[in-house]
Formats: structure tokens, C-alpha cells, sequence
């Protein structure tokens, strides 16, 4: 057969294709593979349906995929990828010239996320049929998720061309000129497709989003006065309907024209939502109130406005909030009086964090303690008599004043305020819960004091009777498992979370990993990281990493959908936030620890070994426990219903299984450092400003021999803390590591590096000198002096001369916190000094309260205690649900 | 709290006080799916750090068996525990419901509710005006009924 003739298909057989391809869009896969194999019967060899059938039987289980483009993927689909693939490339040994291969194979690389491979495939089939409309959709939207502007604008193009009578092909060529950066054409386009429109339905969401998105596009352009003509026209015949985004982009307008209406314009917003900062914030600077460096007189200004719109909006929170931000002196102290009384009169639990943002003023500090002192001495019941004042106002008054007395101030401001007083605290809700001893904020107060004051097993406690006391809310039960994590005890903390989690999960912290929950991940990752698990605390931390390439995919289907549905401002600001989205504090967390734990592997492979053999063990422990557990459970009852089975769960429905569930095998990886680098490789950008982050930056370039890079992190790390301690460690590493090249780096690398070490750190010092001038400067800073000590055991420093420097942090004007503290223990320790129990004794007298410096026996002691109190409660809980 | 229109950005902070809060939880793709469909009638409160406090999230239903009106449903709504008595519920749910006629043009909007909880039930009931239309027998996971319920919006 020639090949054209290959490919061409008769007329009923064509027809049935195009049924075909409709059938595998809409997801109608039984279906469709039944008419792919009615072709294939006929024209065994015709290119086209091999991998089309390939892709329907691929996507057979996931029948029910229906329109809600939220569905979850079914793992079972990798099992099937191979005989998929396998098929596809049989259909293309037939025809390598067939579109339908390469776009079937595209779509099946698209299903797979590798959107890189996929458009390469879209590219080759668009060569052998240039005007394929499905083919160009699909490509438009893989340049989209790949960020490929130039390309997409040529696509929209092309289809606009090929079909100008559908509405969205305008729109869709708009929004590419947009991405690309070219706001003048987008507006170009829009104006030539608003000008040929023609019968507008009236009320039209749609064009109505369509006409907002065009006011964006002038505001963006500077074009102020143009777009808000064209939002007033259009407003007024009732075109644009969303009368909030009238309402916001007209006050933004006017004010960027600095118009006097927009006063007035803001002033609308206000009485639509009257708990919105932004508006306030855009009336006062209309006003020409300037609200970053607020002179006296700006104060006084704003301090009126505000206090009009409290007297007219007597239900708005807001505008009462922001005048303590702008009052001062006696009138602060009147303001806040009224404000503590009516927020105390209500409890209001959030009032403390409400208010604790003017801490950084010391007068306001001293007002807010004698405001809430007073009221708290007007509603103290008198010895022996109960009625006096509000029982429940005193009670949330002596709330507010334990968060007061335990606020630990932010480091080092320019009055310093005074230190926390945790026994104070404690006090005051001690006499609270022996006033109303069924209130769960009182012992989440307590948990949250006693974590402050170091001691997270008697947090984890007081968090669990908070839990116990209202056991239906999630809230609590979140929080009391957190603070198990916090104290390292997993085992109790997993079984509260499973206490609100599916219980056909294989385990709830399964489930809140399938959920997305990067508050378990990290709080899970971070208690088995403190207890040495490295490999488990790698699992959860590179399971966060997962998450955020889901949440990358999840825009996908939105290229094509938001399009169709005229939503442009959303979906723009859709691509700007996925753009972004690694900056989220979950990822960036995840990424440091998962990168630290891969620069500690690399520094000490026996870490590896350790971790599996901890396995080993503990699977062997396990399946003890679990022998015993089913023996007691027989002895117990056998009554229990047998749990919903899970028979009907068909092998399809089971996810593929994990083969490495304890991350043994990732915390081996041969190229750790590699995953490292491709986990930091976004915060270079997303977290410029986070010193922490340029710090591992460094660790993993300098290993990884990427010696510019690792530069370029010290740069970027000194620009933000030249004095920083960590800093200080790094700087004299990367000097010593140089010194210790075997041979120079072939030019540029080479010079490069020790052109720019003289800009780091002065050459002509030695890092002896270095270091004791560093340590000079901050004798007074615990972090910076175990910074120091650090520098003088690495160069060989005796111990005794560590340890000297070290015990400088226990002196009286040093200021020492627990977690520097029990970093400068542990460093005692791994250097094999012979006072640790020195240290770590007088740390005890100086942190009372703390569990953190007691020894592994005491520990473990009390530990037991925690568990056994809990177990108790949580026993005596069942007993009391049963009827 | 600042009180607001819910952003893409908000969607991460939203997600995580619901799977905080309520046992119904969802995927970031139906959050997104929900901001993206319908981007102005879900609402947030925040704290002075921006972390997100309260949520509701809403949706419109135009093509629903009844009688073909449109109307707005509340798909997911709470506020953070240590977030309560502001009366931030109540101020969310005004302004996704005027949200809901002003765009749309709902004519109710629905809800539905655990029968146990009686604090929102208050809520809905009491301060909104919400009625019940039906119960739901065993609508939960758990197997708990839920109640229907239902506000007519004027216009």
C-alpha cells in the first residue's frame, strides 16, 4: 500500500475516528475503545488507532472522569503506561508520517505531566498537519504550563486565523500577548473584538469579566484616565455587573489619578465592607494621610477619620484596631482601655494576638499591662464571694494577662521590653481553670506557655485535656496531635490525627498526605528529624515537594477551561500565583531540611547504614508489638464488627505500592546532593531575602564542587547579615576548602575564586585572628559564640579552649535562650568535652521549667508519665462515650 | 481580621484551615477549580501576618432540577477555633450571599449542615435567616444526617 493511502480512511471509517477522538475527549473510554477496535478490524494497519485505542485503554479505569476537572488521578494508570507506550510505538512503525500517532502519543505524554516531550510530540504532528485545530489547542495550552510565550502567541495566532469566528480565539491570542509582555497588543486585540462584537446577551458574565479584564490591562499600561472611562461607560449600561470590581477598580483608578472623588469612591467600599483593611488604607491616602512613615500630623489626621467611620460603623472592628496603631500617649491608653474591656466583656480569644503587634512600642506595652491589670481588678471575685464584676470577663482577662507575661519580645528592639515571665503566666491560669475548669482555650493557653517555656511534654499534656474537653472538633485535635510531635512522641500523635481522618486509609498520616497537608508533613518531618530518623524526616519533607508539583499540574486543565469561561483577571492571577507558589513557607521548609539532611548524609555516609539497620529493628519491633496487640485485643472482645471491608476495593482501585516506605533507599541516593540542588534551585529566586536559604545554597554548591555558585550564595548571604553566626562558619569553611585545593580550578573558575574570597573575607588575616575578632564583636550573642567555637575546634582549637568560649554564654549579661542553649549542649557533646554535665546542669537551674536539659533517662521518664496520662484520658474518654 | 475577597494566593491558607477545622476536606485543584469558575464569591479573613483565619467557599448551580433558577451554594465554610466570637462567619457568609445576587443572580442560596452542630445551625437560622428544607439522611462520611438548608435572596 502506498502511504498515502495508508493513511486516508474511507468515509465510514473516518467518520468513526472522528467519533473516536470525541469519545477519548469526553472520556467515554469503553465506548471507545469498542469503535477503535470496529476500525482496527477493518484497516489493521492504519496508524492512527492503534495509539488511540492505546490512550482509551489507559484511561479505562478512570471512568466517571467526567466534567469536574478536580478528580483525582488513579495511580493505576502507571501500571498500564508501559503497554500504552508499547502500543503507541507499534501505531508509529506503521506511520511515522501520521498526525494521529504523533498527537496521540503527545496526549499520552501530557496524561504522564511530561509536558516537555509532549509538545515536542505536538510539534512533529503539527508538521504533517499544520492546521490541525485540536492539535494547536493542545499545543497553546503544554506552551502555557511550560511558560513558552513567544511560541504561544505564534499558536493563538495561528488559530485565530484558521477560525476568526469564535469569540475565544480573540481572547486567547489577547492573554498571549499579555504573558509575552506585550500589553499594547493585547489591548489591541481586545478593542478590535469588542468593537465586532455583536448581539451581547444582556447581563452577560462573561463579557462582563471580559470588559473588567480590559480596565486591567489599561490600569497595568499606566493608562489610568482611558480605563476608567471605559469602566464607567460600561458599568453604567450595566455591561460589567460585578459591582464590587466597579467599585474597587474605580477607587484605584481615581486614586492613581489622584482625583478628589476618590475619597468618596473609597468611602463606598467602606460601607460595602467595613473589616477591610485596603480600603481604609486607600481612603487615608487619598486623604494624603502617608501610612508607612506617619508624621504627628498624619497621625492626628488619621486618628479623627478613623474614629469617625468607629461612631458610624458601630459593628466594624477595623477602623477601632488601626487608630491604635496611630494613637499615642493618654489618648492610646483611653483607646485601649475601651478596646481590651469590650473585646475581654466578649471573650475574644484572638484579642491578645489581635493586639500584641504594638509590642514594639515599649509605652504601649506598659499602657496595654496597667489597661488590662485594672480591669482585671475590677471583676476579681473578693476571698469567698463569688459574685462580683463578670465572671467570664475576669476569666478571659487573666487569659490576656498570661499571654502578656509570657510575650517573648522580637530580638534585640531599640527599648527592649521585659522578659517573659512563664511562672506568672502559669499562675494566672492555674487560678482560671480553678475558676472554670471546662474551658479548652484555658489549657491550650497553658500548652502554649509551657512550649514557650521549654518544656513540650507538659505542652503536649495540657494540649490533650484541651482536646479531651470538646473531643467532636478538629481544631483541637490538630493542635494536641501537633504538640505531640513537638514533644517526639509520633506514635501518640498519629493516633490523633487518626481520629479525624479516613479510616480507609492505609494510615491517617496517609491520608493527610493524600490530603495535602503540609502541616502534618512538616511537623512530622520535623520531630522524626529531631529524634535522628533522617530517612523518615526525608520522606515527609520530599513529600511536601510532591504536593507543590501537584499543585503545579492542577493548572493545566485551566489553559483551556478559564478561556472558554471569559474568567481572564483570575486566571492571569492563577498563572502569577503558580509562578510563585514555591515560595510558600511549607516548601521552603522542606526544601532546607530535605537538602540539610542530604549535606549530613553526604558528610557521614554511616548515617545510611544506621538508618537501615534502625529499620530492621524496628520492623522486627513491630511485628512483636502487633503480635501482642492481637493477642490482647482477642482476649479483650471478639465482638467487634469486622471493619467495612475492603473486599469490593477491586485491585485497580489499590495505590501502587511504596517500595521504599521508610526512604532508606532516597536517604542512600547516589545523587543526594543533585536533589538538593533541584529543591533549592526555586527559593534562588522565590526566597532571595531568606538568609537561611542562601546557607544551604552554599553547603550543597560547595559540595557538589560548583564553586561559583557557592560564591554567589556567600554574596547573597553576607548582602542580607554580614554578621550573621552561621555565616561566620561558612565563610571560614569555603576559605579553608580553598586552601585545600589540590590544584587551582582551571581558569575562570580558578582566579574567579580567589579573587572573590578577598571579597568575602581579608586576605591577609589569618582565620585564627579572623575568628577571635568575630567572637570580639559579638561576646554577647550565645549564637555568634558557638559560631566561634565552632571555627576554633575546626582549626584545631584545644578542647579546653572550646569549652571556655562556650561557658561565656552562661554568664549573666550573655543573653542565653533554650534552643541555643541545647545546640551549644549538643556541640559539648559531639566534641567529647568533659563539661557537659557542667553545662547542661547550670542550664537546668536556668531554665526551670524546661524539659529540654533533662538526661535521656529522665526523659524517657517522664515521657512514659505523658504517654500514660494520655492513654488514661484518652481511655477514660471511650468509657464515658459509651452509654 | 481583614476581611476580603479570596485570591488565588489565599487558596494554600484556605485549604489548610478547612483540613484544621472540618472533616470534609478537598484538593487544591477543587479549590482552584471553585476561585477560578466562580472568582467573586468566596471570601477570607486574615490575621495582621496575613495567614489566613476564615474561609467561605462558594459556588453557583445554574442548571439544577430546581426549576432551573440559579442560585449560590456554600460549599465549605469555618473559622479557626482561636478565631471565634468576631462574628467573622457571619460577615463572610453576607458577603458571599450579596456577592452571589449581584453577579449572578441567585435566587437562594443552599447549604447543608451537620445535624449535630448546633452553633452553626444558630448561625444560618438565627442570625442569616436560613430555613430547612429537607434532611440528608446519612450525607456525611460518618454517617451522620445532614440538614438542607436554604436562604430566598431578594433582589
Amino acid at each position: 500500500m502506498a502511504p498515502s493511502s495508508k493513511r486516508a480512511l474511507p468515509s465510514k471509517e473516518a467518520t468513526l475516528f472522528r467519533e473516536l477522538l470525541t469519545l477519548y475527549e469526553t472520556r467515554q473510554l469503553k465506548k471507545g475503545v469498542k469503535t477503535a477496535d470496529q476500525i482496527l478490524k477493518k484497516f489493521p494497519e492504519h496508524g492512527g488507532e492503534d495509539p488511540s485505542r492505546s490512550a482509551m485503554a489507559r484511561d479505562l479505569p478512570t471512568t466517571h472522569f467526567r466534567n469536574p476537572v478536580y478528580e483525582r488521578p488513579v495511580p493505576s494508570a502507571i501500571r498500564q503506561a508501559r503497554r500504552r507506550h508499547w502500543l503507541v510505538k507499534k501505531g508509529m512503525r506503521f506511520d511515522l508520517t501520521s498526525h494521529i500517532c504523533w498527537h496521540v502519543f503527545g496526549l499520552i505524554q501530557k496524561d504522564e505531566k511530561n509536558y516537555e516531550e509532549a509538545l515536542k510530540s505536538y510539534t512533529q504532528a503539527l508538521r504533517f498537519d499544520k492546521e490541525n485545530i485540536n492539535i494547536l489547542r493542545d499545543s497553546a495550552q503544554l506552551q502555557t504550563q511550560l511558560r513558552i510565550y513567544d511560541g504561544l502567541v505564534e499558536t493563538r495566532h495561528t488559530l485565530l486565523r484558521l477560525r476568526p469566528s469564535l469569540r475565544q480565539h480573540w481572547i486567547a491570542l489577547a492573554v498571549a500577548h499579555h504573558l509575552n509582555g506585550n500589553l499594547s497588543s493585547a489591548k489591541k486585540i481586545l478593542e478590535h473584538y469588542e468593537y465586532s462584537l455583536k448581539n451581547i446577551p444582556d447581563y452577560d458574565v462573561e463579557h462582563s469579566e471580559t470588559l473588567l479584564y480590559h480596565v486591567r490591562i489599561l490600569e497595568d499600561l499606566g493608562e489610568y484616565a482611558e480605563g476608567l472611562s471605559l469602566l464607567d461607560i460600561n458599568s453604567k449600561s450595566r455591561a460589567i455587573v460585578d459591582r464590587t470590581a466597579i467599585m474597587e477598580f474605580r477607587a484605584r483608578l481615581l486614586s492613581k489619578l489622584r482625583d478628589t472623588d476618590a475619597s468618596n469612591a473609597w468611602r463606598a467600599l467602606i460601607d460595602h465592607n467595613s473589616d477591610c483593611y485596603e480600603y481604609y488604607r486607600g481612603y487615608l491616602a487619598s486623604k494624603d494621610v502617608d501610612l508607612d512613615n506617619p508624621s504627628d500630623e498624619s497621625r492626628a489626621q488619621a486618628l479623627a477619620i478613623l474614629q469617625e467611620f468607629a461612631s458610624q460603623l458601630p459593628k466594624a472592628a477595623t477602623p477601632r484596631r488601626m487608630a491604635l496603631s496611630f494613637a499615642t500617649g493618654e489618648q492610646f491608653s483611653d483607646l485601649i482601655q475601651q478596646y481590651l474591656r469590650s473585646g475581654l466583656t466578649k471573650g475574644v480569644p484572638s484579642l491578645f494576638a489581635d493586639i500584641k503587634g504594638l509590642y514594639t512600642e515599649p509605652q504601649k506595652y506598659k499602657a496595654i499591662q496597667e489597661a488590662a491589670e485594672a480591669i482585671l481588678q475590677e471583676n476579681t471575685p473578693p476571698e469567698g464571694q463569688c459574685s462580683h464584676g463578670e465572671p467570664t470577663t475576669y476569666l478571659w482577662t487573666l487569659c490576656f494577662l498570661a499571654q502578656h507575661y509570657s510575650y517573648v519580645p522580637r530580638a534585640t528592639p531599640s527599648q527592649p521590653l521585659p522578659s517573659p515571665d512563664f511562672e506568672r503566666a502559669l499562675a494566672l491560669l492555674s487560678t482560671a481553670i480553678a475558676h472554670t475548669p471546662t474551658l479548652p482555650e484555658l489549657y491550650t493557653l497553658r500548652a502554649r506557655v509551657l512550649k514557650r517555656a521549654g518544656d513540650p511534654l507538659g505542652a503536649a499534656a495540657a494540649m490533650n485535656e484541651a482536646r479531651l474537653l470538646d473531643g467532636q472538633d478538629r481544631f483541637l485535635n490538630t493542635k494536641c496531635a501537633k504538640y505531640h510531635l513537638r514533644a517526639g512522641m509520633i506514635d501518640e500523635a498519629i493516633q490523633f490525627f487518626g481520629m479525624f481522618t479516613k479510616k480507609d486509609a492505609a494510615n491517617p498520616g496517609a491520608d493527610l498526605e493524600e490530603m495535602q497537608s503540609t502541616l502534618y508533613l512538616i511537623e512530622a518531618g520535623d520531630a522524626e528529624y529531631r529524634l535522628g530518623k533522617l530517612h523518615l524526616a526525608l520522606k515527609r519533607y520530599v513529600a511536601v515537594d510532591k504536593i507543590f508539583h501537584e499543585m503545579e499540574d492542577d493548572q493545566y486543565d485551566f489553559h483551556g477551561y478559564s478561556l472558554r469561561k471569559f474568567n481572564l483577571n483570575i486566571y492571569l492571577n492563577l498563572l502569577a500565583w503558580e509562578d510563585r507558589l514555591r515560595s510558600h513557607p511549607a516548601y521552603v521548609t522542606a526544601a532546607l531540611q530535605a537538602s540539610r539532611i542530604f549535606v549530613k548524609v553526604h558528610d557521614d555516609p554511616s548515617l545510611i547504614t544506621a538508618a537501615s539497620s534502625s529499620v530492621r529493628l524496628s520492623d522486627a519491633e513491630k511485628k512483636a508489638r502487633k503480635k501482642a496487640k492481637k493477642a490482647a485485643s482477642k482476649a479483650h472482645d471478639d465482638k467487634k464488627p469486622a471493619t467495612a471491608s475492603t473486599a469490593d476495593d477491586t485491585v485497580e482501585n489499590t495505590p501502587a505500592k511504596d517500595d521504599d516506605p521508610d526512604g532508606v533507599k532516597l536517604l542512600g541516593a547516589a545523587d543526594g546532593l543533585d536533589r538538593a540542588a533541584k529543591l533549592l534551585q526555586p527559593l534562588e529566586s522565590l526566597a532571595a531575602s531568606n538568609i537561611d536559604a542562601w546557607l544551604v545554597i552554599y553547603d550543597v554548591a560547595v559540595r557538589r564542587k560548583k564553586y561559583l555558585q557557592a560564591i554567589k550564595a556567600l554574596k547573597h548571604a553576607q548582602s542580607l547579615d554580614s554578621e550573621h553566626a552561621e555565616l561566620h562558619t561558612r565563610l571560614v569553611d569555603f576559605k579553608k576548602r580553598a586552601s585545600a585545593f589540590p590544584q587551582v580550578p582551571p581558569a575562570p573558575i580558578g582566579p574567579l575564586v580567589t579573587t572573590s574570597l578577598a571579597t568575602l573575607l581579608p586576605e591577609e588575616v589569618s582565620l585564627e585572628t579572623y575568628n577571635s575578632l568575630y567572637l570580639q564583636r559579638h561576646s554577647g550573642c550565645a549564637p555568634a559564640v558557638l559560631a566561634a567555637a565552632r571555627v576554633l575546634h575546626s582549626l584545631g582549637s584545644a578542647i579546653d579552649e572550646v569549652d571556655a568560649t562556650l561557658f561565656t554564654t552562661l554568664a549573666d549579661d550573655a543573653q542565653l535562650d533554650i534552643v541555643t542553649a541545647s545546640k551549644i549542649l549538643d556541640f559539648l557533646k559531639a566534641i567529647k568535652s568533659s563539661r557537659v554535665e557542667e553545662y547542661r546542669l547550670t542550664c537546668v537551674s536556668r531554665f526551670p521549667l524546661s524539659t529540654v536539659f533533662m538526661t535521656q533517662s529522665e526523659l524517657s521518664q517522664k515521657q512514659k508519665q505523658t504517654a500514660e496520662g494520655t492513654t488514661a484520658l484518652v481511655e477514660a474518654e471511650k468509657l464515658e462515650v459509651v452509654p | 481580621m481583614n476581611i476580603r475577597l479570596a485570591r488565588m494566593d489565599d487558596l494554600p491558607g484556605m485549604q489548610a484551615t478547612n483540613l484544621q477545622n472540618l472533616p470534609e476536606n478537598y484538593l487544591m485543584k477543587f479549590w482552584i477549580y471553585h476561585a477560578a469558575t466562580w472568582p467573586q464569591i468566596s471570601f477570607v479573613a486574615e490575621d495582621h501576618k496575613g495567614r489566613i483565619v476564615g474561609y467561605v467557599l462558594a459556588k453557583i448551580d445554574d442548571e439544577s432540577a430546581d426549576k432551573g433558577e440559579v442560585h449560590g451554594h456554600v460549599n465549605s465554610i469555618s473559622v479557626l477555633r482561636s478565631y471565634r466570637r468576631l462574628g467573622l462567619a457571619k460577615k463572610l457568609m453576607l458577603l458571599s450571599q450579596e456577592a452571589m445576587v449581584d453577579v449572578y443572580k441567585a435566587s437562594f442560596v443552599s447549604l447543608h449542615v451537620r445535624k449535630s452542630n448546633k452553633a452553626a445551625i444558630g448561625l444560618y437560622r438565627d442570625s442569616l435567616g436560613f430555613e430547612v428544607v429537607s434532611v440528608e439522611q446519612k450525607y456525611y462520611g460518618d454517617g451522620e444526617d445532614a440538614l438542607n438548608m436554604r436562604l430566598t435572596m431578594k433582589r
